[in-house]
């Protein structure tokens, strides 16, 4: 059974740095850095070496993106998942990824609906009825109606996610149980994976065929095929340049962009 | 006018960084930039009705999809901050406010697409090392310098005017544009590619597909792909469960 090591101070340092969750954004890996930033308080407690620091920081600078406030639930989980690592030599670390990609879209999909679809709206329909007349009233309502909650369930997101992560890991120290909850996981990670290639991948090639009485876009003819084809030649096309061929990102992100801007100039590509 | 100028590259920058290392708190939305602008230039009252109007117009503009809409908050703080300078109506904010907030986009998403990326190669690097520091400070850089970059737009805008922000938009050519919006539309894949590499394998590329033709042909939200998703799993272990219990004689009792 597992001695925590990990301090409600550790737990409390992560929360603060979750606040950076999308401070280091960017369109390629999302919010990753911000994930790993949001670790590093969890990780140093817990690893000493350097080898054990690079592997566990390698494995947080993987792709990630989930809304703002949500992030903290990944981050207990993934540092209860860390502690039982650092003592269990058998513990297959490459779970503490797939769980984090497996849950970013479930609590994204909960989370958006909240923070934008509810308290968003809520705080701009009370701020604005009083900002409009000037009211000071106004801005000061609208920061505290969303932000109050926000941070109330930051805090809370934390400890609901490091005791379900213990819970669960002790329950789990079956071997076989744990290899199936795994295999569940990555099942479910890459069926979300592959839905978000599809939703975020975007290619519209805009150029023209005729066939004498229709005139429709290369896009249109592949969508009638199959819709998001387009999206899923890209992804193809992509993995087996980055995986097969092991290109550089930076080689293949200048490539891309040189692509768009032919392909543009070109009429091709819209 | 040049002082005004620094203040307010100063506001912008401070905002960016409240806003984004302070858990997306959003006090860069117009409502908040309407206040604390209105606060800086000394005309509190038009500046939160001003801002009020603001938040309300860029209400519509709320992002579709994976497209980002123009920067609510370097237009929405030149905006009010030539409708104080100039005494004029807040509705006459929004003309004033939208090409700098098209340019500011534009940056945005060269900063986010590109320069991003870059700061990525150097995090990657120092966890090769095990070096968290490095990390730290890579996170730090690349957020302060998103800031800085906005809070200089905001500066030289304000010191040149409306219309030269207006002119500027117009030089860049229109195709150079339409290919960026179209490699902002690609740059994912790469992320999903290193992704998939640790997960994919040529016996579970089926559910990978699974998922892609669910979104393409629904276009379902991504919490439902992942309720399909957990009851795809569950049934998939079951199945698994139970073969292996035939197999191994029925001795079960994990649950």
């Amino acid at each position: 059974m597992m001695t925590s090591k990990l301090t409600k101070k550790d737990l409390n340092q992560s929360i603060a740095r979750s606040c950076g969750c999308s401070f280091s954004w960017g369109y390629e890996k999302q919010g990753n850095m911000a994930y790993a930033y949001a670790m590093i308080p969890i990780l140093k407690k817990l690893y000493t070496t350097k080898e054990k620091m690079a592997e566990a920081l390698k494995r947080h600078l993987a792709f990630y993106n989930v809304t703002n406030q949500c992030m903290t639930f990944n981050l207990g989980i993934s540092a209860a998942m860390e502690e039982e690592a650092s003592e269990n030599e058998e513990f297959d670390t490459s779970a503490i990824n797939q769980t984090k990609v497996a849950l970013m879209g479930p609590i994204s999909g909960i989370g958006d609906a909240f923070f934008w679809g509810t308290f968003k709206i809520i705080a701009t329909a009370v701020g604005t009825t009083f900002a409009l007349q000037g009211n000071i009233l106004g801005p000061i309502l609208f920061f505290l109606i969303y932000n109050i909650p926000a941070f109330a369930i930051r805090i809370g997101l934390m400890n609901a996610g490091y005791k379900f992560g213990t819970a669960f890991l002790s329950s789990a120290e079956n071997n076989q149980t744990m290899s199936r909850i795994l295999k569940g996981a990555t099942i479910l990670g890459l069926f979300v994976v592959g839905g978000m290639c599809a939703s975020l991948v975007n290619l519209n090639i805009v150029f023209q065929v005729s066939d004498g009485a229709n005139t429709q876009t290369i896009s249109d003819l592949l969508n009638s095929i199959m819709p998001c084809l387009t999206s899923l030649l890209v992804f193809a096309l992509t993995y087996f340049g980055i995986v097969v061929k092991k290109m550089k990102p930076l080689t293949m992100i200048i490539l891309m962009t040189l692509i768009s801007i032919v392909g543009a100039f070109f009429g091709i590509l819209g | 006018m040049i002082g005004v100028a620094i203040l307010l590259g100063i506001t912008a920058f401070a905002l960016m960084v409240i806003e984004y290392a302070g858990g997306r708190n959003f006090i860069t939305q117009p409502i908040m930039v309407g206040f604390i602008v209105g606060l800086v230039m000394g005309d509190l009252k038009t500046g939160i009705i001003v801002g009020a109007t603001l938040e309300l117009a860029f209400l519509g503009a709320t992002s579709i999809g994976a497209v980002i809409p123009p920067d609510a908050m370097t237009g929405s703080l030149l905006g009010v901050a030539f409708v104080i300078n100039a005494g004029a109506s807040a509705e006459s904010a929004l003309v004033l406010a939208l090409p700098i907030a098209s340019l500011a986009l534009i940056f945005k998403n060269f900063y986010y697409g590109y320069i991003a990326s870059l700061f990525q190669r150097k995090a990657d690097r120092h966890a090769e090392e095990g070096n968290y520091k490095g990390i730290e400070r890579v996170h730090w850089m690349t957020g302060l310098g998103m800031a800085a970059m906005l809070g200089i737009l905001v500066m030289i805008s304000y010191a040149a005017g409306s219309n030269a922000m207006s002119a500027v938009l117009n030089a860049i050519p229109g195709f150079v544009q339409t290919g960026l919006n179209v490699a902002i539309g690609l740059l994912p894949a790469i992320g999903f590619s290193m992704l998939a590499r640790t997960m994919l394998s040529k016996s579970n590329v089926h559910i990978f597909l699974c998922g892609f033709a669910l979104v393409a042909y629904s276009k379902l939200p991504i919490l439902g792909v992942a309720i399909f998703g957990v009851v795809l799993a569950m049934i998939l272990v079951q199945a698994e469960k139970e073969k292996t219990t035939v197999m191994a004689g029925g001795d079960d009792d994990d649950f």
